[in-house]
């Protein structure tokens, strides 16, 4: 054990800083979420078949979560069953008390952190670095808590490093791309249906885990005790063990809210080109991949430093630039009715004249 | 679909062809010669393994075995999976292609990137066939039957008519549901849709090589029946999916008699052939009997006619058995088997359906609505 002397900041703050910081990740990670539910809802009635993709994603994730915890108990799992509008898991044996706690507990926290944890694990193969931890010296609350910010921060500059240094002529970042987004779109628990209902706001996901914890107030007590009694183990033992467990829980909760923030640019892309008329909205598309080939190539004959960097920011804005030109200059229109309008006059027996040729 | 080619009273409900994604098992296996294509291609020009693959003579063809032989062991995994050959044939023969083009312009040195080009316009070109192969479906649903044309070369049809129709096996996909469409197959009476799925495992051992040899031996299969047919036989990948589910259910539901339509029919069948069979007898009454009578036979022939009023009936029975002592013999025995078809067309009659029955069971539904 580190020489610490005994106080109430050793044997109680040091071991909350971290708690309060993956719980602060963590809310600020379901705004993130809120945020897309909300795009995605308005989106839905002209983008049915993304919606539904988006669902599937999220109730796929939300299955194998559920799943996991049958498997973890081990009660088993009976049926399976994933479809686009809902998923169903039922355990070979039913389970009252503690299991069916910790089932429940997979099935409404899970979703937030199961598949945000696979790109982690993924980015960890990618990139390979930034994955530090401090080790804390005094071990107050509030040096917890900076060591807890430095790792996270360490981890931040190298994901967000890596995503602005991004080669998509390489496969593998390409992949990990196409994982961010595909995860980013399903790190939501909830359903997103084909009516407005109280069941995509945030405030449901936080009424049922509360009510959840509410519950079985003694269960959130022993898991608490059992934090410090690892907390206080890690402290005799000088490792730095404590601090490891919740850096990777706010990276997880990092990774996913970066996850969503690519995933608001897609959807802003979308959103934007249903303004666009008829098939000039395929140009808009069509711009990402192009621009950044034509940019790679310019810099492959006239090489510049950061031509990776700078061709990724080239196709952002000549997207944004082409874009915007379209809405401008393509705009569609919103009254379009299935008869032109001069027809309708004619068939009305009533010809029509403008004041001034009346005049 | 031309008017002429339509019976009488036929109306098209629905005019289909499969969705754009419904043959995403083909689109994928192109999906994947291209994938693979650009990542040999990275993989030998531009990653930390390029070395490997540089230089002349026997390293210049590293590439394309790499990719032949990944190829290859797809197209074999696929075909023991999806239990096609055609697919192992089908990367076979662009495996030989890229070979034999190679080998024929000399294009050695050059190798990975030929496979990344060759594999984009392997890939196209396999698209639009696809997508040749998806226009040639052509699915009518009309009020008397469904209508599977298709075929690019040869011409193929197939027509059910509902009342034909035994069973429906309905199916959605992940891609299916995402993109709402589906594919129906529409099993006929005569077991036509349904196919069998054979899966065969064997195993061998060899023990010894010298002198004692021991080979054992052990295999199994299963077949299990399901519904299956080629998409030129089924609606397959329609969409909107629901819609053309729910009604192909109500046609075939309008088409196939309920219990109480059989029980009518029957009825009625029984009730013809009864009266055919008077009408044998009275014919041959009316031959056999003496003029005299014959004017009285004829009265009676119209009244037994009125089958519908039972006491005029009675009051025909009454007088053929009066006149049967002025009758020959073989008068009495036509009169007789009168008398005993018209005491079964009373049994029958018993049989029919009561009307008061159905009412209460109107009844009983307007009920249950209500409470609904």
């Amino acid at each position: 054990m580190a020489n610490v002397p005994l106080d109430i900041d050793v044997l109680a703050g040091a071991a909350l800083a971290p708690i309060i910081g993956v719980v602060a990740f963590w809310f600020l990670q379901l705004l993130f979420i809120e945020i897309q539910k909300r795009m995605l809802s308005k989106l839905r009635h002209r983008h049915e078949a993304f919606c539904r993709f988006t669902n599937f994603i999220g109730i796929l994730f939300q299955t194998i979560c559920h799943a996991l915890g049958y498997t973890v108990t081990r009660s088993g799992i009976a049926t399976f069953h994933v479809t686009v509008n809902y998923g169903t898991v039922e355990p070979k044996k039913e389970k009252t008390g503690v299991v069916e706690w910790i089932v429940n507990s997979f099935l409404l926290i899970g979703p937030f952190f199961i598949p945000a944890g696979l790109v982690l694990l993924f980015s960890y193969f990618v990139i390979g670095k930034g994955f530090t931890f401090p080790t804390p010296v005094h071990y107050t609350f509030v040096e917890s808590l900076i060591n807890f910010g430095v790792s996270l921060s360490a981890f931040a500059h190298e994901l967000i490093g890596f995503l602005t240094h991004i080669d998509l002529f390489n496969p593998l970042h390409v992949g990990f791309l196409f994982v961010l987004l595909f995860f980013g779109l399903g790190i939501r628990p909830s359903y997103i249906g084909e009516d407005r209902k109280a069941k995509i706001d945030m405030i449901y996901d936080l009424k049922n885990i509360f009510y959840h914890i509410r519950k079985k107030p003694l269960y959130i007590l022993l898991i608490i005790l059992g934090l410090y009694a690892f907390y206080f183990l890690s402290l005799f033992l000088n490792q730095n063990w404590y601090m490891v467990l919740f850096s990777v829980f706010g990276w997880i909760s990092l990774t996913a809210i970066i996850a969503l923030l690519l995933t608001y640019l897609l959807l802003f892309l979308i959103r934007s080109t249903d303004h666009i008329r008829g098939w000039w909205k395929a140009v808009s598309y069509l711009t990402v991949p192009v621009s950044y080939v034509i940019a790679r190539i310019i810099f492959l004959y006239y090489p510049v430093r950061q031509g990776d960097s700078i061709s990724l920011l080239l196709m952002i804005v000549c997207t944004c630039i082409v874009t915007i030109l379209l809405i401008k200059y393509k705009k569609t229109n919103r009254f379009k009715t299935a008869t032109k309008m001069k027809h309708v006059r004619v068939a009305d027996g009533k010809k029509r004249a403008s004041k001034k040729r009346a005049d | 679909m031309e008017k002429k080619e339509l019976l009488k009273n036929e109306q098209i409900e629905r005019l289909l062809s499969p969705h754009p994604l419904s043959f995403m098992k083909l689109q994928a296996l192109c999906i994947f010669v291209i994938v693979w294509g650009i990542v040999v291609w990275w993989l030998t020009e531009f990653s930390s393994y390029a070395t490997i693959f540089s230089g002349n003579g026997v390293a210049s063809w590293y590439p394309l075995m790499l990719w032949g032989l990944v190829l290859l062991l797809v197209g074999v995994v696929a075909w023991l999976v999806a239990i096609r050959l055609s697919i192992f044939l089908l990367y076979l023969a662009v495996f030989a292609g890229a070979f034999g083009l190679i080998y024929w312009q000399h294009w050695e040195n050059n190798t990975s990137l030929f496979i990344m080009v060759y594999s984009v316009a392997v890939s196209i070109v396999g698209f639009l066939i696809i997508e040749l192969y998806r226009r040639s479906h052509k699915y009518i649903i009309t009020n008397l039957r469904i209508i599977f044309k298709g075929g690019v070369l040869t011409k193929r049809e197939r027509t059910i008519r509902y009342d034909k129709i035994a069973d429906i096996d309905a199916k959605q996909g992940i891609l299916g549901q995402i993109f709402g469409f589906g594919t129906i197959i529409p099993v006929s009476q005569s077991g036509f849709g349904l196919g069998s799925d054979k899966s065969f495992a064997a195993g061998g051992v060899e023990m010894g090589t010298k002198k004692a040899k021991l080979f054992g031996f052990a295999g199994g299969g299963k077949e299990v029946q399901t519904p299956i047919a080629r998409s030129y036989y089924e609606l397959h990948g329609v969409y909107p999916y629901k819609d053309v589910k729910q009604l192909v259910e109500g046609l075939v539901q309008t088409h196939v008699p309920t219990q109480y339509q059989k029980e009518q029919v029957e009825f009625q069948k029984q009730q013809v052939d009864i009266q055919t069979q008077m009408r044998d007898l009275l014919h041959k009454q009316v031959r056999e009997k003496p003029r005299g009578n014959a004017v009285k036979q004829t009265n009676e022939e119209e009244e037994l006619d009125e089958e519908e009023n039972e006491s005029e009936e009675k009051m025909v029975m009454k007088k053929t058995i009066a006149e049967e002592d002025a009758f020959p013999p073989e008068q009495v025995d036509i009169q007789k088997q009168m008398k005993e078809l018209l005491k079964k067309q009373k049994t029958v009659r018993v049989a029919e359906p009561e009307e008061e029955k159905i009412e209460e069971e109107d009844a009983d539904k307007e009920e249950e609505k209500e409470v609904a």
